[in-house]
C-alpha cells in the first residue's frame, strides 16, 4: 500500500461519514513549504454529528488498527487517537478531535479545498499563515524550523503577516515568529 | 582546502547556499506538486528503510524486515510523543 492509499482512505471514511475534517500534519507543512517525508498522515475531525471519532475508525478497522486508549495533547488537552496500518509499509494514522481552542477554531473554520492528483479527490487543508502559527505554537526544533520553511517558501509579502502576528501576541510566540523570519537566508 | 568547521563564517555561507537552493526549488513548484513530493518521498522513504533493516539484520524475509521497520518507528513515536502526549488529562491548576 502507498502513504496516498492510506490518506484516501481516511479522507474517504471521514466523508462516507459526513464528517467534516481538514488534513495536517506533515501533508499541509509539505504543501507550503520544503517537501519531505512523514511516517503519519494526520487528520484534524470535527465532533459535529453523533461520535464522528468512532465512526471513522470504526470505518477504517479494516486497513487501519487503532490503539484502544485515546491520548491527550499536554498542550491544549485535545484528543488524539493513533492507528497503524495493518499492511506494509506500517503508515501511521493520527486522528485529532477538534476542540475548543480559539485558534484551532479558527485555523478549522478557515481550511480550504485542493485537488490533488495523486489522491484523486479534493482535500481539506488549512491556510499557510495557519500553519505558520500552529508550528510556532507547538515550538519543537522541528516546528520552528518548519515554521520557517513556510515563511521562507510562500514568502511574508505574500502572507497575512497582520494576522499571523496577531495569533502570535496571543499565544506569546512573537519570539519564536522574528527568529523564524530572521532565519530566512537572504535570496 | 581549509576545513569549514574551523571557520564558522564560511560554514555559514555554505549552510545558507544549501538552504537558499531548497527554498528557491521549492518556490518553483505548485502547493499539489509539493504536496505530490510528500507522497514519492515517503514511499520512497519507507522502501529505504526496510531495505536498510534487510541489509543490517542479514534478513532474507521481507516480513521479518517490517518487522523491524514497526518496531523502530514505535520507538521514535514513543521518543517524539514523550512529554506532549498522555494517556490521562491531567487536572488543570490554576
Amino acid at each position: 500500500m502507498t502513504v496516498e492509499q492510506i490518506a484516501s482512505g481516511v479522507i474517504a471514511a471521514c466523508e462516507q461519514e459526513g464528517v467534516e475534517y481538514m488534513v495536517t500534519g506533515a501533508f499541509a507543512y509539505g504543501m507550503y513549504g520544503i517537501p519531505r517525508s512523514t511516517k503519519d498522515v494526520d487528520v484534524v475531525i470535527s465532533l459535529a454529528g453523533g461520535s464522528p471519532m468512532e465512526r471513522v475508525v470504526q470505518r477504517l478497522s479494516d486497513v487501519i488498527l487503532f490503539d484502544e486508549q485515546i491520548q491527550f495533547d499536554t498542550l491544549t488537552w485535545g484528543k488524539r487517537q493513533v492507528g497503524t496500518s495493518r499492511s506494509e509499509p506500517p503508515f501511521k494514522v493520527e486522528l485529532f478531535e477538534l476542540f475548543d481552542d480559539p485558534f484551532v477554531l479558527a485555523q478549522f473554520q478557515r481550511k480550504r479545498r485542493l485537488f490533488s492528483a495523486q489522491l484523486q479527490r479534493t482535500i481539506w487543508l488549512p491556510t499557510p499563515e495557519d500553519v505558520i502559527v500552529q508550528k510556532l505554537r507547538w515550538g519543537r526544533n522541528k516546528d520552528l524550523d518548519d515554521a520557517r520553511d513556510v515563511l521562507a517558501v510562500q514568502e511574508p509579502e505574500t502572507l497575512d503577516m497582520p494576522y499571523i502576528k496577531n495569533w502570535c501576541r496571543q499565544h506569546d510566540t512573537e519570539d519564536r515568529l522574528l527568529a523564524a523570519l530572521a532565519g530566512i537566508p537572504p535570496m | 582546502m581549509s576545513n569549514l568547521h574551523e571557520t564558522p563564517g564560511a560554514l555559514k555561507a555554505l549552510q545558507d547556499d544549501i538552504y537558499r537552493e531548497k527554498i528557491l526549488r521549492a518556490r518553483k513548484m505548485t502547493n499539489e506538486q509539493r504536496l505530490a513530493d510528500v507522497f514519492e518521498l515517503t514511499n520512497s522513504v519507507f522502501v529505504r528503510m526496510h531495505e536498510g533493516a534487510m541489509w543490517q539484520l542479514g534478513l532474507s524475509d521481507p516480513d521479518e524486515g517490517w518487522k523491524f521497520v514497526r518496531q523502530r518507528l514505535d520507538r521514535l513515536q514513543k521518543i517524539h510523543d514523550s512529554g506532549r502526549f498522555v494517556s490521562h488529562k491531567m487536572e488543570q491548576t490554576a
